[in-house]
């Protein structure tokens, strides 16, 4: 763009067109006062402080608002703009709490550096009534406290909610003098819709909005959130060897300095008495504490003894090192691919599905292109709770003009951005996807050129179409004929498109069917391998990806290596010294049937608690209990650690340097930021003792950078991820040498299939395996909060986490509710097939007719303990999305 | 399209000829004044009266004609004539208007208000040749009134849509040059050139564009937009259809406010005919043009008027405007150009295409073209809508249209353009109206609402109303205008309760600066001219409230507690004794009188109680009679022998002398006596009592009342000497050597002359010689026929002593102005008239008649009519060329007013006299040049009251006190506050209004006419109680009074 020329107080200074004069100032360091400018979000010139004259016009310009033109001659100051600038900085004082030392933004106020410029006398204040009354601290929430009396009404934190949270928890409330920051209804916040971002808090330039009991940090500490997929940069301030605070890492293209209430709140969990700190070992059914040797000693014993019937359980929420060590140790010590971990119950379809269409198991296109989408497609995704930064990336993108899909059975809040929003049946939606793609086909949207040049099994695929008419799609989804029509369109036409899913696509007992059908759909669109376009399933934990790439699973190794190719296995062999494995191991979900059946009988588990996260959870106790070695390696004392033999107390993200990878295959830096507590140990470290003790020889690792060169040399994806390479900002996978930038998007030459082509697959409509009937009439499925994460290990121990949210409830549609006679708030009993659990009853319109919801956070309601390990036949995923349940009412 | 129209013009033409066609037809405006006013009530009785009579007319609906004051206004014609104009008319008539109009085609007179139509009815003026009327023009409201305004066709037949039809076969720039040639101004407030803002948006280049209608009209006191609407609404979507086709807009919005309920309905029967008749809708008549309009119903907050506040608003958002530029214009209604026009703006654009831009431009001034409809409301008599050509005066507004001020008040200022604008004092009503003049004021056209204000008016709360209007009304987004209007709210408050500073008044106006150049909207930018205007045109008023507690409209309660007590020179309290009457308590009564008032039987007969002046009571109904109360209360306390007897004080002070034993030196001397002084009156005459003795007659205050109330002040301890003229029988020198303090009390004796020819003839006399002669018993030399000059109390005092002397046959009072303007007590004139005396308005003499020897024979005189308006807001008299003629009259009295006079001034050194012979004291202080040496009454002020007088005396005492105290001479002064809290008496506020202020009984003419007895009756005990207990008893509002109260109660 061409620059142009203007002048701040006679300086000559280059200007962007369409840049203010307040940003021109800024870049070039001139100070200009402002209270109401944050250069996140839209200017509103509320503060009137910024003023300028501009030589030619008449009056006070305010400098905020006001763009640069060729030839500009601008004033930042003078008699008159110093009058008015003092005026109103002196009304604002005489409103405003004068007692800074016991502000706790004392020191970094906006107010008090505009106040030193502009310079307010205490004489002139005198003069002026002060009048305003003391208004009530809104501290209703957790985190935060309002404090009306501290406000100056920058309107920050509403434009803030608005434009960067997209939550809209926060207006002008009433008018005149009395207008304040409120809420709807001018409900306290925590009774607002508030969902405690804490962006608010972040951007308030006063003390007005200010963290609870807050303590400044003595240094930062720059790492990677230990929450979801999304894997936001954030630094963690310490004191001591305490974490006192976090804060979004503006520079970080994953979240650009936002975080969501868990990664700017939910770090108490990591110095909370409860934490493993010595190693426990079961005697008479009560844990005794161990020394580490004796530990060891006896794992190393008692696993020697179990080869040939053991399994292990990494982990997607430890590091790449150490689940890299972990499958290390069942493959090269144990001499088993019994090796898999959570995955398998959120994203194996993926994996499978993915890996057969495009040959890669992975989000396509990264989360930054997100904002240059034409069209986002959000389908079995409830990103804003689950992905909560991605949700912002979504709402940021529909800002800036694209049009947004939601498909969901339940009204997530994502629809109320949506233009098109089709509310399917749950289990319902290859039948979704194919009919909109009937559609295009019929009416000649798709992408022909993309489809000859780089797909192949078309015509099978069209002559399976045929099953998905509108008029049947529409009966089945139960989505107007007219809105799937509107959506495949606008899908198709708006282009580029990018799709998100994640489990309300994977946990079906036909996942890989739904994953093969989004595949087909950007295929046929040629909606992949094009920046802002591709698939993108959100990954659920913060290293769920970094567990797959790492080998984390039965049948490859780190970098999708097949363990049944000779070639590949001959790799390992001459790297790790040992004889391998060539047949695929058991998956996650398969183990409990074998050690039920007794063909299992050791069990290493790491960061894992299947009681509650596994579908049946019964059979998994029942499992356990059969065991005859248990080992589990962990942060806190879980469900599922009851049952093992031996307790390993671990390090936790805080206390470990390492690598997680997120959703979009970016390989982070996760850097130690205090001491672990007691004697927990780091993950790798533990399983390295245990191979040593068992006469294993490559474990003699000194650091975690040592584990990242064999992982270099090994993996071809990441043989150019060095730690060197990272230490300022992630690299993507593939990165196949040092030299090389990493890969934004994937399949943008070609596919990663054998013969470089994507593949489109016929489908057929398979019902969920258990549906309502009349014993079971309603439909359950299983959805995670915001608030919370996997099974509550860690969010359950923020205090205030809880406190948004402290237990489990079922969301039930009114008329369900009506028919059942319930009232909101009732506790009832749910029962399925498998199980029975106690919850309070939600009554809300988010779940249809039909259907109630539940997730699987709370270990005082496991929800698991009612769902159906029906799983896929090819990625052996549980159908927790769908089964049936009835409701009895507490007698 | 032409076949079209004309087709549909012939149909309307039809329909219109049908209403002024042969059959009766009845309009009745049921605008929502008309409706106000009980006009939906009259039109069923209308139909209820034509049903039973069998009487055939046709009843029809038409919007506001304008007089709101005269509604329910009902049309009748009959008989092919003129309609006839009904004002004010009640259900009650209906049937004897149709029995005698519709049924026998006559007139009914006391009801109508003028004609309208081209033949006239002999003896009713024309409706638009009467005195509302004839300063106005009809344009854009020709239809108001006229029309039915659910009848599309009415309008069209009026020319209606005629400006479309021209502007659907120009081209958009030539309809901009159009209205560029007009002159027309944004007629929303800040008079933007309209062709200029329109100009902005045709030049978009954008698909999509928006006009909005902008008829929110949120300013207190406005309605011209919501009358025009129901009146009209046609106008307003033709100049929409206009506007739109112009910009190449093709959606429309009207944001008018919900609590417009009427004009709502009006608006969408109107759009509904057009979209039927295929003027909205698409293609519009074949023209290629498609437009529609739809309505968004605003939720009254005032900032939605402002034009970006008003698209956030349609837009779903809150109400709060964003900076410009971007100007809507540019980029407006979801980010596309827009125009907000206000609702006469584009009124006025539909009349501009039907009648031409020359046309249009004919009347106004040179930069404001064409004319302005305004809501002239507030203390006026013609409340209404009205419509001028801009530069029309404030005072044509107000006094020709308006009628003036209602109850002989006199005007203070207006208010122009609501909370945004600012107050015009009477001294400027006389500038031309436009846009640029008013802005010159300070205060801005805004759209068209024209508040009156009279002296009732206090400037400093009038400023603290609009200030807090605009801070409830501020849409709280920026600093200046959220924290800035609160700030001078509590300043005001503040000041009007007594508690300003007076650095205050500079700190509002530094404020007011800074929330102007500080604001984002207008509203801030404008919402402090009220204050600043104020302060310019009356700061005085804001002096008064900070220095001396004062608020001369009798407003701000902290201050006032009770007008009656505030505005009561001697501070008596009224409130407590009236409590006292009304709880039959009427020792205490007497007690609380007595505290303040020694001459308080004198007072309560003869005080022109400026305490009736600002009644509380009086804003809903009449005043009450407070004086008659306090004469009910002395007069009991005569009754029962309460009047003090003994010597009351104990004299251990200085010695004081106190020259002249009036009013003002008998108060002085009381409360001197109270304070412990020696206290030594001297009096010229023989009697002490001043004016009260020598120039009131006895048959207003009789001698031995007057005495009563004297023995009150000598048992206080106060000294006597009568008959003892300071500067004849003892000098001044010689006082002030004996006395530590003195005071000159001496009065106002000396009438003024006519100035006329033949002036000192035998027969002419001054009236306080006349009055004092009469009072005296002396001899007057009273003839036969007798001419009073001069219309105050002393001519009337004069003219009916006089038509009780023996040989009086006849007296005359000749007054050079009209009934209006008299400023004797009306119940004093109408006792005259009773007793037989004429009174000659608008009549000056001009010369003596006399005969050889002097001696008067009569009176030639000259009439005279009102002229221009003179510095009081009255029209100055000027003399009737030719109108000279000549009465026959024995004797003239004068009484044309009094200059003061001591007797001694020259003997004094340090006495500074101004011209018209007052002494020159310090306002506040009474202290004369002399060391020592005060003076009150009218020897300082000119002749004035006796309250007044007595006031300064009170006043005179204090100050004496400190004098001799070796303390500083000054004024304290805090807010006014009763002594005592008495007990209200259980009422009912809304029951009580409605009771009538009992009148004071005089005793029959035939049994005054002839002597002096005192004419009026004091009130009986139940009338006294009964209107005692009507007082709202307003101090009992201040928040001293309520917590008083609470504690009583508790």
């Amino acid at each position: 763009m061409k620059k142009i020329t203007c002048y701040i107080d006679n300086m000559r200074l280059e200007a962007d067109p369409g840049e203010t004069i307040l940003e021109l100032a800024r870049a070039n360091n001139i100070y200009i006062p402002t209270l109401c400018y944050h250069p996140d979000i839209s200017p509103s010139g509320n503060c009137r402080l910024c003023i300028v004259e501009i030589e030619g016009r008449r009056g006070q310009h305010i400098s905020c608002m006001t763009q640069v033109e060729d030839g500009m001659r601008i004033r930042s100051e003078s008699q008159e703009i110093n009058a008015i600038r003092r005026t109103t900085l002196e009304l604002i004082h005489a409103n405003h709490t004068q007692d800074c030392t016991n502000c706790t933004s004392n020191n970094n106020c906006e107010l008090q550096k505009v106040t030193a410029y502009i310079g307010v006398d205490e004489k002139r204040l005198e003069r002026l009534r002060r009048t305003r009354p003391e208004l009530k601290v809104d501290d209703s929430n957790p985190f935060f406290n309002l404090d009306h009396n501290k406000c100056i009404m920058c309107g920050i934190c509403i434009r803030t909610c608005d434009e960067v949270a997209g939550v809209n928890a926060l207006d002008y409330g009433f008018r005149g003098f009395d207008t304040i920051i409120s809420t709807f209804g001018d409900k306290p916040i925590k009774e607002s819709v508030c969902e405690s971002c804490g962006e608010c808090v972040v951007r308030c330039p006063v003390g007005a909005l200010y963290v609870k009991e807050q303590i400044l940090p003595a240094r930062e500490v720059k790492t990677v959130c230990a929450y979801c997929g999304v894997g936001c940069n954030l630094y963690l301030g310490v004191r001591g060897n305490k974490i006192v605070s976090a804060r979004g890492d503006r520079e970080s293209i994953v979240n650009k300095g936002r975080l969501c209430v868990k990664g700017r709140f939910g770090y108490s969990f990591i110095d909370h008495p409860e934490r493993l700190t010595t190693p426990l070992k079961k005697v008479n059914g009560s844990f005794k504490e161990i020394s580490w040797d004796e530990a060891l000693d006896t794992i190393a014993d008692k696993f020697s003894g179990a080869k040939g019937n053991f399994a292990a359980l990494t982990s997607a929420k430890v590091t790449n090192e150490d689940n890299y060590i972990i499958q290390k140790f069942a493959r090269a010590v144990m001499g088993t691919n019994n090796i898999d971990h959570c995955a398998r119950l959120c994203h194996a379809p993926t994996v499978s599905g993915l890996v057969q269409s495009f040959g890669s198991g992975a989000m396509t296109n990264s989360i930054d292109e997100f904002k240059t989408a034409r069209t986002i497609f959000s389908i079995g995704s409830n990103t804003t709770a689950a992905h909560p930064i991605i949700g912002l990336h979504i709402k940021e993108a529909r800002r800036k003009g694209a049009k947004i899909i939601v498909a969901n059975p339940k009204e997530i809040d994502l629809c109320r951005f949506a233009d098109i929003y089709m509310r399917h049946y749950p289990g319902t939606d290859v039948v979704l996807l194919m009919g909109m793609m009937k559609i295009i086909v019929d009416e000649g949207l798709q992408d022909e050129e993309f489809i000859k040049s780089r797909c192949e099994g078309y015509d099978e695929f069209l002559s399976s179409l045929n099953d998905f008419d509108t008029e049947t799609t529409s009966n089945i989804t139960g989505v107007p004929s007219d809105t799937i029509r509107e959506a495949a369109r606008l899908y198709a036409g708006k282009r580029p498109s990018s799709l998100v899913y994640a489990m309300g696509i994977t946990q079906h007992s036909h996942g890989t069917d739904n994953v093969l059908a989004v595949s087909n759909l950007a295929l046929l669109t040629g909606n992949v391998g094009r920046e802002s376009s591709g698939i993108n399933p959100l990954r659920g934990q913060n290293n769920v990806q970094g567990a797959c790439d790492m080998g984390g699973l039965p049948n490859v190794y780190p970098g999708y290596q097949a363990v049944t190719n000779d070639d590949v296995v001959e790799k390992f062999e001459k790297a790790w010294s040992t004889k391998l494995n060539r047949e695929n191991g058991l998956t996650h979900t398969e183990y409990f049937t074998e050690i039920e059946k007794g063909n299992i009988k050791a069990l290493y588990q790491v960061g894992e608690n299947p009681v509650l996260s596994e579908a049946d959870a019964n059979h998994v106790k029942k499992a356990l209990e059969k065991l005859e070695f248990f080992v589990v390696q962990d942060i806190f004392l879980t469900e599922t650690a009851r049952y093992a033999d031996i307790i390993l107390p671990a390090c936790c993200f805080a206390e470990k340097e390492g690598t997680f990878t997120n959703t979009e295959r970016r390989v982070q830096r996760v850097r130690k930021a205090v001491d672990p507590p007691g004697e927990a140990k780091d993950d790798w470290w533990i399983s390295c003792e245990i191979a040593k003790r068992m006469g294993a020889k490559g474990f003699d690792f000194d650091s975690v950078t040592d584990i990242v060169e064999e992982i270099n040399s090994l993996t071809p994806s990441y043989a150019g991820i060095t730690y060197e390479r990272i230490e300022e900002e992630g690299i993507q996978w593939p990165c196949p040498d040092t030299n090389h930038p990493g890969t934004k998007y994937l399949h943008s030459e070609k596919f990663a299939r054998k013969g470089g082509k994507g593949k489109l697959f016929p489908l057929l409509y398979k019902a969920s395996v258990e549906l309502p009937d009349k014993d079971y009439p309603l439909l359950l499925t299983t959805d995670r909060s915001l608030y919370h994460y996997h099974t509550s290990t860690m969010t359950g121990r923020v205090s205030g986490l809880k406190d948004i949210q402290g237990s489990e409830f079922i969301i039930i549609h009114p008329e369900d509710a009506k028919k059942m006679g319930l009232v909101d708030g009732e506790l009832i009993n749910v029962k399925s097939r498998r199980g029975n659990i106690k919850v309070k009853v939600d009554i809300s319109r988010i779940c249809p007719a039909g259907v109630a919801s539940l997730t699987f956070h709370f270990p005082d309601a496991p929800t698991n303990e009612l769902t159906i390990c029906a799983v896929d036949p090819v990625s052996k995923i549980p159908e927790t999305k769908v089964c049936s349940v009835r409701i009895e009412k507490e007698t | 399209m032409r076949t079209g129209f004309d087709k549909l013009k012939k149909d309307s033409l039809k329909e219109w000829e049908l209403l002024s066609g042969g059959r009766p037809s009845v309009c009745i405006g049921t605008a929502t004044c008309g409706r106000s006013a009980g006009s939906m009530e009259v039109k069923e009785e209308f139909e209820n009266v034509l049903r039973t009579t069998g009487i055939e007319a046709d009843i029809v609906e038409v919007g506001c004609i304008g007089m709101c004051f005269a509604e329910p206004i009902v049309m009748v014609r009959a008989n092919g004539k003129d309609w006839v104009c009904y004002g004010e008319v009640q259900t009650s008539q209906v049937s004897e208007i149709v029995e005698k109009h519709i049924k026998n085609n006559t007139v009914v007179r006391d009801l109508a208000l003028g004609t309208l139509g081209d033949t006239g009815i002999e003896g009713l003026p024309a409706l638009f040749e009467s005195q509302v009327m004839k300063g106005q023009v009809r344009r854009i409201l020709s239809n108001c009134g006229i029309i039915n305004p659910q009848s599309v066709g009415h309008y069209i037949a009026r020319e209606g849509y005629t400006g479309l039809q021209k502007a659907l076969r120009l081209s958009p720039s030539e309809i901009i040059d159009i209205v560029k040639k007009s002159g027309l101004r944004g007629r929303g407030g800040a008079g933007f050139p309209v062709w200029k803002k329109w100009t902005f948006c045709y030049e978009q280049e954008t698909e999509t564009k928006y006009l909005i209608c902008n008829a929110d009209e949120g300013d207190p006191g406005a309605f011209m937009n919501r009358s025009l609407i129901e009146g009209d609404p046609h106008s307003l979507i033709e100049g929409m259809i206009i506007a739109g086709y112009t910009l190449g807009a093709h959606e429309a919005y009207i944001y008018c406010r919900a609590e417009y309920p009427l004009a709502l309905e009006r608006l969408r029967l109107a759009i509904e005919q057009a979209e039927n008749i295929g003027f909205l809708g698409h293609d519009i008549f074949g023209s290629g043009f498609s437009f529609s309009i739809k309505i968004k119903e605003g939720a009254g907050a005032f900032v939605c008027g402002e034009e970006t506040a008003l698209i956030a608003s349609i837009e779903g958002e809150r109400g709060m405007p964003v900076p410009r530029p971007p100007f809507p214009a540019v980029s407006g209604l979801w980010a596309k150009p827009t125009i907000i026009n206000n609702v006469e703006t584009l009124a006025s654009v539909a009349l501009i295409l039907r009648k031409g831009a020359e046309w249009y431009s004919n009347i106004g001034t040179e930069k404001s073209k064409g004319s302005k409809t305004f809501a002239l409301v507030g203390k006026v008599k013609n409340t209404g809508l009205i419509e001028v050509p801009l530069g029309t005066t404030i005072r044509e507004m107000v006094f020709e249209i308006g009628g003036g001020i209602p109850d002989n008040r006199k005007f203070k200022a207006v208010q122009t353009g609501g909370p945004s604008g600012g107050c015009i004092p009477e001294k400027l009503i006389d500038v031309p109206v436009d846009y640029d003049e008013l802005s010159r004021l300070g205060t801005i056209m805004g759209s068209g609402g024209i508040v009156v204000m009279d002296e009732k008016t206090c400037m400093v709360d009038f400023a603290r109303y609009f200030l807090e209007f605009a801070n409830k009304e501020s849409c709280g987004k920026c600093a200046p205008c959220r924290l800035g209007t609160r700030q001078m709210l509590d300043i005001l408050d503040d000041i009007v309760r007594g508690r300003g500073k007076i650095e205050d008044i500079d700190l509002l106006l530094e404020l007011a600066e800074g929330v102007k150049a500080g604001s984002l909207c207008g509203l801030g930018q404008t919402a402090p001219n009220p204050v600043i205007t104020t302060i310019k045109y009356f700061r005085h008023e804001y002096e008064e409230h900070i220095l001396q507690k004062k608020c001369r409209a009798s407003v701000c309660k902290e201050l006032v507690s009770s007008p009656c007590q505030h505005t009561c020179p001697i501070g008596t309290e009224v409130p407590a004794y009236i409590g006292y009457i009304a709880n039959k308590e009427y020792r205490k009564a007497y007690e609380i009188i007595l505290k303040d008032n020694p001459l308080p039987s004198v007072c309560g007969r003869v005080c022109h109680h400026p305490c009736e002046e600002f009644c509380q009571t009086g804003n809903w109904g009449d005043p009450i009679a407070i004086r008659a109360l306090k004469r009910f209360a002395t007069d009991w306390a005569i009754e029962n022998g309460l009047y003090p007897t003994e010597k009351r004080y104990r004299i251990f002070r200085e010695k004081v002398a106190i020259i002249g034993a009036g009013p003002g030196g008998l108060m002085a001397g009381f409360n001197l006596v109270k304070k412990g002084y020696d206290v030594t009156i001297y009096e010229a005459e023989d009697i002490a009592g001043g004016a009260l003795s020598m120039a009131i007659p006895e048959y207003r205050l009789p001698l031995d009342i007057l005495n009563l109330d004297i023995q009150n002040i000598i048992t206080a301890g106060v000294k006597i000497k009568s008959g003892i003229r300071v500067g004849r029988d003892i000098s001044f020198r010689e006082l002030k050597h004996s006395y530590s303090a003195l005071l000159i009390a001496t009065g106002a004796h000396k009438s003024k002359m006519l100035g006329i020819e033949n002036e000192g003839a035998t027969g002419v006399i001054d009236a306080l010689s006349f009055l004092k002669n009469v009072k005296l018993n002396r001899e007057t030399g009273i003839g036969a026929r007798v001419g009073v000059i001069g219309g105050g109390n002393a001519a009337i005092d004069a003219a009916r002593s006089a038509i009780r002397m023996e040989d009086c046959k006849k007296v005359i009072i000749i007054y050079r102005r009209t009934e209006k303007e008299i400023p004797a007590f009306p119940e004093e004139i109408e006792a005259g008239l009773e007793e037989g005396i004429e009174i000659m308005y608008l009549t000056a003499p001009v010369k003596a008649l006399t005969d050889g020897n002097n001696i008067l024979k009569g009176l030639r005189c000259i009439r005279m009519v009102p002229g221009d308006y003179d510095s009081s807001g009255r029209r100055r008299p000027v003399p009737v060329e030719g109108s000279e003629f000549n009465i026959e009259l024995e004797n003239v009295i004068v009484a044309i007013g009094e200059d003061p006079t001591t007797g001694f001034e020259n003997e004094v050194e340090g006495l500074e006299l101004q011209d018209n012979n007052t002494i020159k004291t310090d306002p506040e202080t009474f202290k004369t040049g002399i060391d020592g040496v005060f003076a009150v009454g009218d020897v300082v002020t000119g002749p004035d009251t006796i309250i007044k007088a007595m006031g300064g005396g009170k006043i005179a005492a204090d100050m004496i006190e400190k004098y001799l105290n070796g303390e500083d001479v000054k004024a304290e002064y805090a807010p006014t506050r009763p002594s005592v809290y008495v007990k209200a008496d259980e009422f009912d506020p809304e029951a009580e209004i409605e009771l009538a202020r009992p009148a004071v009984s005089r005793i029959p003419v035939g049994k005054r006419k002839t002597n002096f007895l005192e004419v009026d009756m004091k009130f009986d005990e139940e009338t006294a109680v009964r209107e005692a207990s009507r007082c709202l008893r307003c101090d009992l509002e201040t928040e001293d009074a309520k917590a008083a109260l609470k504690v009583i109660e508790e």
